[in-house]
């Protein structure tokens, strides 16, 4: 036998405590009450008898006896004795609170699903027995406890006051193992895992479902149509444009025409209207051309009970161009090479205006001219005179067949000549850290030296030489060029989507440790990579950054992610709130037996001595006749 | 509190109902025409009674000069002589007037109020007597119902004395005071521990026409306690402890009833007129009611 609400510590001290005030309140109803009355003449010759009892004696000993017991039952039926072991009934539920983006769609009752789901998970609560513990479970894409199995029913109240809708979608099966898995490794005594939520999840299906489980289910809209994803890339033809595709959903079950509305920097850049069939995802593409850098919106243009996901927003970066300052006295040579790329301009002058560090320039090409000063800017120098070179001049060579290309990833990217013999060419000897671009049978003709400013030299003018007809010449320029400005050539792909798992799929090898995925702060994010695709994971609505060697990868990780399906909850599983409160079997309940014995000792002793005292008093204040005299009695 | 924030004791309604009343004697007092009936005496006074010939001697104002002029004889216009009946009121500011609910004292004030306003209508002078084991500050009305306001003023402002009630000294000073016979109105719940009924008998013998309002609250008629009781009396501080139940409460209203008839004998047996009242029961319902009924007020 044990208390459940109270130790036997309370109950005594409440019970002491009810009792003195049951005792010094008898005491006082029966003590002699002081009246002030006009006089004295009436009630002396009535002769009434007068009590000499003591005030303190107790006169009515059954009715103290009886009041004191009625409370002490009620008393014990508040502290809920029970019998049994106390051990033994302790029990451990998980509560599983739906927090997936669906739940702050609009539900029947006009709120949010989320404060429908959080009104029957208290509801819940107020009927598990206080000695019971619970645990609160946010489940979204990921299962995050918010408190451990916990005693304390107001703090595991604030946990489900303070949940909210995440954006993610819900992963039940999940959540349910997870549960399990917690109840059997931190719990002596499992009690039941409930759910509460719209069960609409981003998982297939549940796999295996807890026998102890419950559901408290919330009834969800279903006309819901959503943005999935939003993409943006460069135009592979028109380096002005983007590509921009929208994926669009229907969840509800029957079709729908779905007007979606493009914008940029505030301004209409589209109108498309897709026509979904129930459950089925389309994909709108849109072209636009700009170079400037600025907010495209995509938005569907009808009203549904979950507009969360009608909208997406993703930011175009600002493309930068290279600057290129050309000092050379034949302009013609070069200008084909450099204006062949749109992201790159150009300026030619001669050697005669050379500034060290002319402005709005990145970088800058000394054909055969040595400056007087050293240049500030990574620069391609094209056969410099030996003494103003900056690798040194090992000597020269005549009729240097280019035997050796290298094989660094982004310099020797595509280089391929064969049998290419060049007529005279300056050999270099180049330092430890430098790379040899080029060699002739070991004489390096195109050296490459990193740097604070980088520095290229090329011991021939692949213009002026035979080399001019070989694809290796453009290539040779535009590797140099991206190895010195590798920001210019970057490649950038945008994406909106959801939050959860992404997988990015890469182009071409991709070295592992170039890899680097960053959120909005700048913070690494972690990440695996397999089968070619980086993958990462993120709960937190925001942008993440992929960058892999010189592609660039944005997503814009904000679209609320919807499950595709609703659970068809088994009939086994147990549903709604439960009348009573689930006791374990090794103890009984015995409340309401003890409110009762207690309700029905009170109504005795009322009716034994209270009834009486009440009568007495209700009737003396309420009958004052008027005395009957002549006048009066003429009047009346 | 300011007297302007007082309710009024008698208000607008109750007033305009009163104005009809008149306060009503049977007695004729020595060196007074008194009852309410009209004069058959002429003398000073307002309504017009007859003619006679003019004598030698007689008042030249009361001459009627019209008549003179027809006639060319000499009329003396007479005129009712109104009564002047004294009418006084003692009405009882002893602490036993402070006990109970709803209060006796404000109940009393406000009945002597209205009487005081019925005599005022009828040009009756009123003397109001505040008494408890003397007599206090008197206050005398009279001229009319414009009056009415400094006597409503004197009632308001009375304080409930702090001393026990003392009929026999308060009858002796009463005659001392005024000896002229009147009417005495004595408004009272005339519960002192001394015998009330032998000064009220003295008052009477000396010449006095006695009314006499008992006002009382209900717990003085019917004490609503019960079980073990300490009771203090307001006026002497003494205390008696006793156990009370429904047959002592059955003594206790047959006492009080005993000895209310006997102040209704008393009174009744003096022609006087005798009324009893709750505190319950409205000033209005009072004074048409059981005082109407007794013929102290018609």
């Amino acid at each position: 036998m044990f208390l459940l609400n109270l130790s036997f510590a309370e109950f005594a001290a409440l019970f002491s405590v009810i009792s003195a005030g049951v005792f010094a309140l008898y005491l006082f109803d029966r003590s002699r009450r002081r009246q002030t009355v006009a006089t004295l003449r009436f009630w002396k010759p009535a002769e009434f008898p007068v009590q000499m009892n003591q005030r303190r004696k107790v006169q009515q000993p059954l009715s103290l006896i009886l009041q004191i017991l009625g409370i002490a039952l009620l008393l014990l039926a508040i502290a809920q004795l029970k019998w049994g072991s106390r051990e033994r009934n302790m029990r451990d539920h998980v509560l599983i609170l739906d927090t997936s983006a669906w739940m702050g769609a609009q539900g029947s009752q006009g709120g949010i699903l989320m404060q429908e789901a959080k009104g029957l998970a208290l509801a819940w609560l107020k009927s598990v027995p206080s000695d019971d513990r619970v645990m609160v479970l946010r489940a979204d894409a990921a299962a995050t406890p918010a408190t451990r199995f916990e005693r304390n029913k107001q703090t595991v109240e604030r946990a489900i006051r303070e949940s909210q809708p995440a954006a993610s979608a819900l992963q039940l099966g999940q959540a349910l193992r997870f549960a399990s898995e917690f109840q059997k490794l931190h719990s002596e005594s499992s009690g039941e895992i409930v759910y509460a939520g719209a069960a609409r999840m981003g998982d297939v299906d549940v796999a295996t479902v807890p026998a102890n489980l419950r559901v408290l289910p919330v009834d969800g809209p279903s006309d819901n149509v959503g943005l999935r994803r939003m993409g943006l890339r460069r135009s592979s033809t028109d380096p002005e444009a983007w590509d921009i595709f929208v994926s669009v959903k229907n969840y509800s079950s029957s079709p729908r025409a779905v007007p979606i509305g493009l914008q940029f920097a505030g301004s209409p850049a589209g109108t498309r209207t897709l026509q979904l069939k129930p459950d089925a995802e389309m994909e709108a593409t849109f072209t636009y051309r700009t170079r400037a850098n600025g907010i495209v919106e995509a938005k569907l243009l009808a009203s549904d009970p979950f507009p969360q996901d009608d909208r997406a927003v993703l930011e175009i970066p600002q493309q930068k161009q290279l600057r290129i300052a050309v000092y050379t006295n034949e302009p013609e040579l070069l200008r084909p090479v450099l204006s062949a790329n749109p992201n790159m301009v150009a300026t030619f002058q001669a050697p005669a205006a050379y500034q060290p560090d002319p402005a709005d320039t990145d970088l800058m090409i000394l054909d055969r001219f040595a400056p007087p000063q050293a240049p500030k800017h990574d620069t391609l120098w094209i056969e410099p005179p030996a003494a103003q070179s900056p690798v040194p001049v090992s000597g020269q060579k005549a009729a240097a067949k280019l035997t050796r290309w290298t094989e660094d990833e982004l310099l020797g990217a595509g280089l391929r000549t064969k049998d290419l013999e060049i007529e005279q060419s300056v050999t270099y000897r180049p330092a430890g850290t430098d790379i040899v671009i080029a060699e002739s049978d070991g004489a390096a003709l195109i050296v490459a030296r990193p740097g604070a400013v980088k520095n290229v030299v090329i011991g021939f003018h692949p213009i002026k030489t035979r080399m001019r007809y070989e694809l290796a010449t453009p290539l040779l320029f535009a590797n140099t060029i991206r190895w010195m400005e590798p920001e210019s050539f970057r490649r950038w792909q945008l994406n909106g989507g959801h939050v959860g798992s992404v997988a990015v799929k890469t182009e071409g090898k991709v070295d592992p440790s170039a890899v680097r995925v960053m959120d909005e702060q700048g913070a690494p994010v972690p990440f695996t990579m397999a089968d070619g695709e980086v993958r990462f994971f993120t709960n937190q609505p925001g942008n993440i950054r992929v960058m892999t060697g010189d592609r660039d990868y944005s997503y814009s990780l904000t679209v609320p992610e919807v499950g595709d399906r609703v659970w068809e909850i088994p009939q086994k599983v147990r549903r709604g709130i439960p009348a009573r409160p689930v006791v374990g079997a090794s103890s009984t309940d015995l409340w309401y037996w003890l409110a009762l014995a207690g309700l029905a000792v009170l109504a005795t002793e009322w009716f034994l001595y209270g009834r009486h005292r009440m009568r007495v008093r209700t009737a003396t204040v309420s009958t004052m006749p008027p005395i009957a005299t002549d006048g009066a009695r003429k009047a009346s | 509190m300011s007297k302007t924030k007082q309710e009024p004791l008698v208000d607008r309604l109750l007033l305009e109902k009163l104005e009809r009343l008149t306060l009503r004697w049977q007695k004729s007092f020595p060196g007074l025409i008194g009852g309410h009936n009209p004069s058959r005496f002429a003398g000073s006074g307002m309504e017009f009674l007859d003619h006679r010939n003019f004598h030698a001697g007689d008042d030249l104002r009361a001459v009627n000069w019209r008549a003179f002029m027809r006639l060319d004889k000499l009329f003396l216009k007479m005129f009712q002589i109104e009564p002047r009946v004294p009418v006084r009121l003692l009405l009882d500011v002893s602490k036993s007037m402070t006990t109970g609910t709803p209060s006796k004292f404000l109940y009393a004030r406000r009945l002597a109020a209205a009487m005081s306003f019925v005599g005022l209508v009828k040009h009756d002078t009123i003397a109001i007597q505040p008494f408890s084991g003397e007599l206090h500050d008197s206050f005398t009305a009279g001229g009319g119902r414009h009056r009415f306001m400094p006597t409503a003023d004197f009632l308001s402002e009375l304080e409930p004395a702090d001393r026990a009630s003392d009929f026999m000294a308060v009858s002796k000073a009463f005659i001392g005071k005024y000896v002229q016979r009147g009417l005495l109105i004595v408004v009272s719940d005339f519960l002192d521990d001394q015998d009330s009924l032998k000064p009220l008998q003295y008052l009477a013998d000396f010449g006095h026409e006695l009314q006499l309002v008992q006002v009382y609250a209900p717990e003085d008629r019917t004490p609503p306690w019960k079980g073990e009781l300490d009771l203090e009396d307001a006026e002497t501080g003494q205390h008696l402890e006793l156990s009370f139940d429904e047959d002592a409460l059955a003594q206790y209203t047959a006492a009080f009833d005993a000895y209310t008839e006997s102040i209704q004998r008393l009174a009744m047996r003096n022609n006087g007129r005798f009324s009893s009242i709750p505190t319950t029961m409205p000033v209005e319902e009072a004074i048409f009611g059981p005082i109407v009924a007794s013929k102290g007020i018609a």
